[in-house]
């Protein structure tokens, strides 16, 4: 009698274990997934951790680093073939590896996945590419932009309807006539964060960044054009401004010491709103990003170890964190720029940003992601603050970029990554 | 004659036992770390970039010397690395050793301030680079704005390529003069205080039982300290980053940001390995000066 | 003629007092305002002119801090790092100083071991990550404070061992002489007799090393991910590409100083008695 009351009693045990086991294929299985520590896509991936091991059972661990540790573990990991980590974060900087992540079509198509992305950013270049396989899923989109005041606007009589670089500067003009007098700069940008002077020389440059033959190169009137323009926008900044890192940017345009200012919009929108923080609660907006070239565009990639055993619980993961409802949460609640349209199209949240989203959606809808491998990146960032600061001249900083990248070759996926944005020059 | 005897004697006869001091670490040091150097060893005579290949491209003799060393950066580098050590460590070596003198003694108060003065060295390379760039920021910095309270107008620290030198210098200064502070009082507190009092029955000046006397005394450890910070100063890679990235442009690029940023940001194994014997062989010469002036019998 | 000595003597103790002053100064003043940052409120940190005191004081950055159940991990991992690389450096680097010191090499000999340990010291560790991560991967040490240890002491183990060579090898031989003469074991000579006279060196290299071992960054980030990450690798993290978070690394690096601050303290207890045995035995 005893033994068939145990056996009910185990009976009665399995059977939700196995109507467990069919609901959750993946349960017991470990996965690693890492993210930059940053206090946002870090913290998102934290905030929906439990929700997702209670939902698949799949044990998850977060490992957040520092930007240049995640990169080198990254590296390390892969060219050694250890795979620790299933599921990485990274964007077209660590293209070196591209060849070491799991091509997610099947899964992509499988499951359709990928609706309602802006276009753009759904794109190769944006998302991961090799070998014309889709590796990256798209997590965070965020374009260069321009800010402004719209008191003072007002105040001036400009508007920041602005479409060329040419138009801008006339804006800065009169801004800068309307506030004679004041401490009070027509146009603010982190010089001294040297590795962001590229996405002004992109906004202003009307050329290939890869040559026919696949190759890094510059086409060299135009480039020379763009850094001049460059050159010239120093002038309306406050003094001092060849200094200033993104944060110390940030502060003159919240102080109020700045009519206008060229940053990454996800970096101030939280603060700008803030009154603990900021003097300009409400006087400001986002101004479409000037031509002929386009907006810088950061888009964080997940991206599927090859060396992943459980790719299946990996692809849960991704599904789980990427998604218009949590990429809407993610903007609200950490301020992380969603790739999706629905968060800019939901009547609520446009309303609350009705200073923020058309100018916002208008630049990502422009943006492009560039094809430069770190080394290339830095050749160019290092020489246009060299420029910057006055040691060299136009000529010299166009001369050594081009110099230094003949050295560089540029990785299949890049290339493919400048052709279908149009980054390369036409055969 | 007796006595050598029977110190010969008995370094025979406690051999084993020094030899079993000695391995433990030579254990650790030398297999640990065999492996890394015969590897980067291996990589610096073969093309290896990560952009072009997953696996080393094959060897190449010393191309990648020649490359690096023909290399208008690398060159940069170079005299930027000695510009900045050269000045950091004779600033470290003259004030560590003026403040070892002058924070002898045993009283609580001379203990606390020698506690107090070595505190820079505490903070993580990264937190210290961090603070000083606010402290050196040309708008919201408290160097300037303290300089400007009497009457002088401060520089553009990091926003030009001097200043930005004299800045790194600055840190460097600031963070390891409490190393040879350390090493320089315990030096001092290590000489027979009878050969001093000597000194002063025969009447001698301070300053002369300084030179004839402590200096002598001192001056082995005093070397080791300097090329030791030499070295280190070289190496330091932390501060750097995170006081100037290396900028404004290439202004503060040192030999290990430059290798820093072959190795491990271009992922270009090759050249990175190649520039650390450089490095090395630099370094190798700095050692082995010391040792010629440190025992002169070697 | 003595009154105008005691009136220079005066003026030198002034003259030093001054400098001392100085040299406080230059190293409080950026320490304090470490610390101010670490209780600002964020919108006071790119103020211009600069915030010196605070209108508010917040602890919200250190509550942060505590909060956070990773930071008890740092805390304790970079503990244990710092306490094992001391421990295995002063006791390998002293032992092993004194063994090179005593074996009467022929100098070239001596020299040569000496070098070979420098140069591995003073090797780029940029260029070694990839394999040390290779030779700890095979070795099973993966993510372990023990990782970060042995590759610690690839740096310390020489450093101290030559700052020792150099302290023994200007011992005057007639100190072990008598003990020898007394039939004391080398054991024991080292103990009783050699050990307490370079206390004052011992303790300063148990200083240095305590501090690089809970300042580095580069092995530990190389080795650690997850669980035997470090306070340096925290501190590194308020640095990310959307600026610098000011408070809480301020803060983190306040948690940071302190139990180096106690640490040294009692390190200069060692470092007076020392001294003191120094005058005595001397």
């Amino acid at each position: 009698m005893k033994k068939v009351w145990l056996l009910l009693l185990i009976a009665t045990l399995l059977l939700p274990a196995g109507a467990l086991a069919q609901d959750m294929p993946h349960a017991g299985v470990e996965i690693v997934a890492t993210y930059m520590q940053s206090g946002t896509y870090d913290v998102g991936a934290e905030n929906i951790e439990e929700a997702f091991e209670d939902a698949t059972g799949i044990e998850l661990e977060l490992v957040a680093s520092p930007w240049a540790v995640l990169n080198q573990n990254h590296i390390t990991d892969l060219t050694t073939g250890t795979g620790e980590f299933d599921v990485m974060s990274g964007e077209f900087w660590i293209a070196s590896v591209y060849d070491k992540m799991l091509p997610l079509d099947d899964l992509v198509a499988r499951d359709s996945f990928g609706g309602d992305y802006i276009p753009t950013i759904w794109q190769p270049g944006p998302s991961g590419y090799f070998d014309g396989k889709r590796i990256g899923i798209p997590y965070s989109a965020d374009a260069y932009g321009i800010v402004y005041r719209t008191d003072i606007f007002e105040e001036a009589g400009v508007s920041a309807d602005w479409e060329t670089w040419d138009d801008y500067f006339a804006a800065l003009d009169k801004l800068a006539m309307h506030l004679e007098g004041t401490d009070i700069a027509p146009s603010v940008f982190s010089w001294g964060a040297s590795e962001q002077t590229p996405a002004i020389f992109l906004g202003m440059y009307d050329g290939y960044l890869v040559d026919a033959d696949g190759n890094y190169a510059l086409d060299e009137e135009s480039a020379l054009a763009a850094l001049n323009q460059m050159a010239s926008l120093l002038d309306y900044n406050p003094e001092g401004a060849a200094g200033l890192s993104i944060d110390e940017s940030n502060a003159v345009f919240l102080t109020g010491k700045s009519a206008t200012m060229i940053c990454w919009v996800s970096f101030m929108r939280a603060s700008a709103q803030n009154p603990d923080a900021s003097l300009v609660v409400d006087n400001w907006a986002v101004a479409p990003f000037p031509g002929p070239g386009f907006p810088f565009l950061s888009a964080w990639n997940l991206f599927i170890s090859e060396y992943s055993e459980n790719p299946e619980a990996a692809w849960e993961w991704v599904k789980y964190y990427i998604n218009p409802e949590q990429s809407t949460q993610r903007f609200v609640e950490l301020g992380v720029g969603s790739p999706y349209l629905s968060t800019y199209e939901d009547p609520e949240l446009m309303e609350a940003y009705s200073h923020d989203f058309p100018g916002m959606v208008a630049n990502l809808s422009r943006a492009q992601s560039v094809p430069w491998v770190f080394e290339a990146f830095e050749i160019f960032f290092r020489n246009t603050s060299e420029l910057v600061i006055g040691s060299i001249s136009v000529e010299e900083a166009l001369a050594n970029t081009l110099a230094g990248w003949a050295d560089v070759t540029v990785p299949p996926a890049l290339v493919q990554s400048a052709a279908a944005q149009g980054q390369q020059q036409d055969m | 004659m007796g006595e050598d005897h029977v110190m010969t004697w008995h370094s025979r006869h406690d051999l084993p036992w020094l030899l079993a001091f000695v391995l433990p670490a030579f254990v650790i040091v030398v297999a640990v770390q065999f492996y890394p150097l015969a590897y980067s060893a291996l990589l610096s005579v073969q093309e290896w970039s990560l952009t072009e290949s997953q696996e080393p491209q094959g060897f190449v003799g010393l191309d990648n010397f020649r490359a690096e060393l023909g290399d208008s950066t690398f060159q940069r580098s170079v005299r930027n690395s000695i510009v900045i050590t050269g000045g950091a460590v004779i600033l470290e070596m003259l004030l560590g050793v003026c403040l070892a003198y002058l924070t002898m003694g045993s009283s609580w108060r001379m203990r606390a301030v020698r506690t107090l003065l070595i505190l820079p060295m505490v903070i993580a390379p990264v937190a210290a680079g961090t603070l000083w760039r606010i402290l050196l920021n040309s708008r919201a910095g408290l160097v300037n704005h303290l300089l400007s309270a009497i009457g002088v107008q401060g520089p553009e620290w990091l926003a030009s390529s001097d200043w930005a030198l004299v800045s790194v210098i600055l840190l460097d200064t600031w963070q390891w003069t409490p190393f040879v502070l350390l090493v320089a009082g315990a030096a001092i507190a290590s000489i027979p205080t009878d050969l001093l009092e000597v000194a002063a029955i025969d009447g001698a000046s301070r300053w002369r039982t300084f030179l004839h006397v402590e200096l002598p005394l001192l001056l082995p450890l005093l070397l080791l300290t300097l090329v030791f910070r030499m070295l280190e100063s070289l190496l330091s890679l932390d501060s750097i980053y995170s006081l100037t990235f290396g900028g404004p442009g290439f202004s503060t690029y040192t030999l290990t940001f430059y290798i820093y940023t072959q190795g491990l940001r271009n992922f270009n194994f090759g050249a990175a390995a190649a520039s650390s014997w450089i490095f090395m062989a630099f370094a190798s010469l700095s050692i082995w000066l010391a040792f010629r002036f440190q025992r002169r019998d070697w | 003629m003595s009154r105008n000595k005691s009136l220079s003597q005066q003026i030198l103790a002034l003259l030093r007092l001054l400098i001392l002053a100085i040299a406080c100064l230059a190293v409080l003043a950026p320490l304090a305002y470490l610390v101010i940052n670490s209780i600002k409120l964020p919108r006071e940190f790119l103020t211009v002119p600069p915030t010196i005191l605070p209108t508010e004081v917040t602890f919200q950055h250190y509550e942060e801090l505590i909060d956070d159940s990773k930071t008890i991990r740092y805390f304790r991992n970079s503990l244990t790092v710092a306490l094992w690389t001391t421990a295995i450096t002063i006791l390998s680097g002293t032992l092993a100083a004194y063994g090179l010191a005593r074996m009467r090499l022929a100098a070239r000999f001596l020299a040569l071991i000496t070098f070979l340990f420098l140069f591995i010291r003073f090797y780029p560790r940029v260029t070694t990550v990839i394999p040390f991560f290779l030779v700890m991967r095979e070795l099973d040490l993966l993510d372990t404070v023990w990782a970060i240890i042995i590759g610690q002491l690839g740096i310390t183990i020489p450093f101290v061992t030559w700052l020792m060579l150099v302290v023994f090898q200007d011992l005057p031989a007639e100190i072990e002489e008598a003990a020898i003469v007394d039939g004391a074991s080398i054991w024991q000579r080292f103990w009783r007799v050699v050990l307490p006279i370079v206390m004052p060196s011992v303790s300063a290299a148990a200083i240095l090393t305590a501090f690089l071992s809970w300042n580095e960054f580069l092995i530990a980030s190389s080795v650690a991910r997850r669980k035997a990450s470090v306070l340096s690798i925290a501190v590194a993290s308020f640095v990310s590409d959307k600026g610098i978070q000011w408070g809480p690394m301020a803060a983190m690096s306040v948690v940071m100083i302190v139990p180096m601050i106690i640490f040294a303290l009692f390190a200069q207890k060692y470092l007076i008695r020392g001294i003191t045995f120094g005058a005595v035995k001397g």
